[in-house]
């Protein structure tokens, strides 16, 4: 038997299954957003240690 | 990159599906035989395109392309060409009009309300893709203004005074009332059907839109006020041509929508014009099928008889369905502020990047619409020898019939398909460029459009969603 028995569940099935790729799309860009800023304020916490003075001292021989 | 990975995941996801076998889904809502995959697959097919270009757009697209517009003159224009373009355009105004009022009130047999709707909603969009502003020549209210003005100036020997500046605050919203009340006549009047209802509207539009050049002139009336212009202008600044008195012009494809200025009323106009075609799917659909009788009944029941109930349960669908829309964009626009840390408002984002639903509301028109023009649109051929429906044959066309089986159903989806995710593709380049020169650098203008993806998407899913209800 090749087909599924949804049946009058398709009413609403189908239309939900158009929304899937947006779901998952937002998902993802979510994530990508949240790990971008995360790098973003890494990049900036490591740029301000160092040009501080207190690392300009660590970094002295 | 994540993306990347999205994207193949969303790939193998579409891939895997296509190879299961269709679900037997009750009353044949999805899917038709001749098509290889469900209609909802389709959906997802999209998103991996969309994806798949913003990801180009990405690597690919550094610089901006389409900020700075160049364009080349390749032909000059004889100045009797704008003066009998005019006349041409008033003389088929002016027919049109007659046949409404004068001739058999029956839709099919009348020229009116086939012109209307086939014609000058559908057609001439097409046309200002294809060949630029053409209906600006054409423009029938335009020309009687013109020809007014020039014969005023004539008797009098001086020039008329100068009209009242146009007011900034009005910007593009007398033509958002425009269009909302076209599609109201179109989607929801029950008398849409008979031709002197339209001859009616027609007449009194063109005495607005005459009133409205008197006073602010017919340049600033016709960028700003008048609906149609507005529109057609809009869409005719996708095309790769441009038309001036000085000569016709070749450019990029969609630079010209770079140059639209984006006063009050402008994402408004374009979340219109979505909103209303969205409106015209939605309104055909099982969805709208169980909502709209409930309404009608509910507002029975406050006293009204059943018409008004029908006329209020579409307005409201019709605003709501423009207020989804225009909410969608507002989403989009408010999660790329929040992504890209922008001095800018969210209002004056939104109007940054308001050009960028132009070909999507030219996509939703040839999607929804290019059925009907290939179907009905034919019946020009016999409507010209008989435009009163009084059984002339002036051109000896009347006998023609309409083919209602020269493009299969299988067809007509694939353009609908092909015009939807086109017409995004294009939204996507837009934003993009436009990014690059609104952000401080490429990641920062990438990031922006995180959001506008999703909304790409949103609308792609939402137009096709509409289409196959609507086909079902």
């Amino acid at each position: 038997m090749s087909s599924l028995p949804i049946a009058h569940a398709g009413h609403w099935l189908v239309n939900l299954l158009y929304l899937v790729p947006l779901v998952v799309v937002i998902a993802m860009l979510t994530v990508t957003s949240m790990r971008d800023r995360r790098a973003e304020a890494a990049e900036a916490t490591g740029a301000s240690a160092s040009d501080s003075p207190a690392s300009d001292e660590y970094a002295a021989p | 990159m994540n993306l990347r990975r999205l994207l193949a995941v969303l790939a193998v996801t579409v891939g895997t599906l296509a190879l299961l076998p269709q679900a037997a889904v009750a009353h044949g809502v999805v899917g038709r035989e001749d098509l290889p995959i469900p209609k909802w697959l389709f959906g997802w097919g999209a998103t991996v395109v969309l994806v798949v270009s913003f990801v180009g757009l990405a690597v690919l697209w550094p610089k901006t392309r389409l900020e700075e517009p160049s364009e080349r003159r390749f032909a000059s224009i004889p100045k009797l060409l704008d003066p009998i373009c005019g006349a041409i355009g008033v003389a088929i105004f002016v027919v049109i009009v007659y046949a409404g009022f004068a001739g058999s009130q029956d839709t099919r047999s009348n020229i009116m309300p086939i012109f209307d709707f086939t014609i000058f909603w559908v057609a001439i969009p097409v046309a200002c893709l294809l060949f630029g502003d053409v209906f600006k020549a054409f423009n029938p209210w335009r020309a009687i203004a013109r020809a007014a003005a020039w014969i005023a100036t004539t008797v009098r020997r001086k020039p008329l005074p100068a009209p009242m500046p146009y007011p900034a605050a009005l910007g593009r919203w007398p033509a958002v009332v425009g269009i909302l009340a076209f599609t109201w006549f179109e989607l929801v009047y029950t008398g849409r059907g008979d031709p002197s209802n339209h001859a009616v509207l027609a007449s009194g539009y063109a005495a607005v839109q005459l009133v409205g050049m008197a006073l602010y002139g017919i340049g600033p009336w016709t960028r700003h006020g008048d609906a149609f212009g507005v529109y057609f202008a809009v869409i005719a600044r996708i095309s790769p041509l441009r038309w001036s008195r000085e000569g016709l012009y070749r450019r990029l494809p969609l630079s010209g929508l770079t140059t639209l200025d984006a006063v009050p009323g402008t994402v408004a106009l374009l979340c219109t014009m979505i909103g209303t075609t969205s409106f015209d799917g939605f309104s055909n659909g099982p969805a709208w099928g169980e909502i709209q009788p409930r309404m009608a009944d509910s507002l029975r029941n406050l006293g009204l008889s059943q018409l008004t109930a029908f006329h209020i349960s579409f307005t409201i669908g019709l605003v709501t369905v423009v207020v989804v829309v225009s909410g969608l964009y507002r989403l989009g626009i408010t999660g790329m502020r929040n992504a890209s840390n922008t001095d800018l408002t969210t209002t004056e984002l939104a109007a940054r990047f308001a050009h960028t639903l132009a070909p999507i509301a030219l996509a939703y028109v040839v999607a929804h619409y290019f059925s009907l023009l290939a179907t009905d649109g034919q019946a020009m051929f016999y409507l010209v020898s008989d435009p009163l429906g009084t059984g002339a044959n002036i051109f000896g066309t009347a006998d023609t019939n309409i083919d209602y089986t020269w493009l299969s159903a299988t067809v007509i989806w694939y353009v609908q398909v092909a015009a939807l995710v086109l017409g995004h593709v294009a939204g996507l380049v837009l934003a993009h460029d436009r990014a690059l020169v609104t952000f401080k650098d490429t990641r920062a203008a990438t990031r922006s459009q995180y959001w506008m993806l999703a909304v790409m998407i949103a609308f792609t899913s939402l137009g096709l969603w509409l289409l196959s209800a609507a086909n079902s």
